[in-house]
């Protein structure tokens, strides 16, 4: 019985510890997608990805960028 | 490889664009769409579909243009987008066409930026004188 507890904290521990891994390593991913639009008057607007505007930019532009244009 | 559509040489684009990607190393991909949204060239490799290219572009530069619309602004002059593995850059011609380019994630965007810039004029009379403006 006490080597089945042991067991099962050193499994929940090692769960524990790849959980905090890829949370560690998925906050360090950066690739953050902007769209930044310049007009003639040399105004700016920016969009974030997680516009829904934004988003039409940035996956037409991800496709272009991986195929090539 | 370019490739190119419409009868006529296009030998001046070809040398303008193979210049600005000389001058700009960061640049993996360039094509020139016309005020009309025909792909006029595209760098693209062998087997991509060029005519998918051309509208993915065309309907870029229609979103581009509905934004200024609802800002109230006129034309665009540039569009940056970092899309996650890379940039895509646009940057408008005279005459309603664009010049656009593809780099790495780790290009110097600002200088490759700058260098379109510069090639605008070129990339304009060499249209131009093909007769898409």
């Amino acid at each position: 019985m006490k080597k089945l507890l042991r067991g099962l904290f050193l499994l929940g521990a090692l769960a524990g510890a790849v959980y905090a891994a890829r949370g560690y390593l998925q906050g360090r991913s950066p690739a953050k997608e902007t769209v930044q639009i310049v007009f003639d008057d040399g105004s700016v607007r920016s969009l974030d990805s997680n516009t829904t505007q934004g988003q039409e930019f940035t996956d037409i532009a991800r496709k272009l960028v991986e195929t090539g244009l | 490889m370019a490739e190119r559509s419409g009868a006529g040489t296009v030998r001046d684009l070809d040398r303008v664009l193979a210049d600005l990607r000389a001058l700009s190393e960061d640049i993996e991909s360039c094509a020139v769409l016309s005020g009309d949204r025909d792909l006029i060239f595209s760098s693209h490799e062998p087997g991509v579909d060029r005519e998918r290219v051309g509208a993915m572009l065309a309907a870029l530069v229609y979103l581009s243009e509905r934004v200024a619309r609802e800002s109230g602004k006129g034309n665009i002059s540039q569009l940056r987008i970092d899309a996650g593995g890379g940039h895509l850059l646009v940057v408008q011609l005279d005459g309603g066409g664009v010049l656009a380019a593809t780099t790495g994630q780790e290009a110097r965007v600002g200088l490759v930026l700058y260098d379109m810039r510069n090639s605008r004029g070129e990339v304009e009379k060499a249209l131009a004188e093909r007769g898409d403006q």
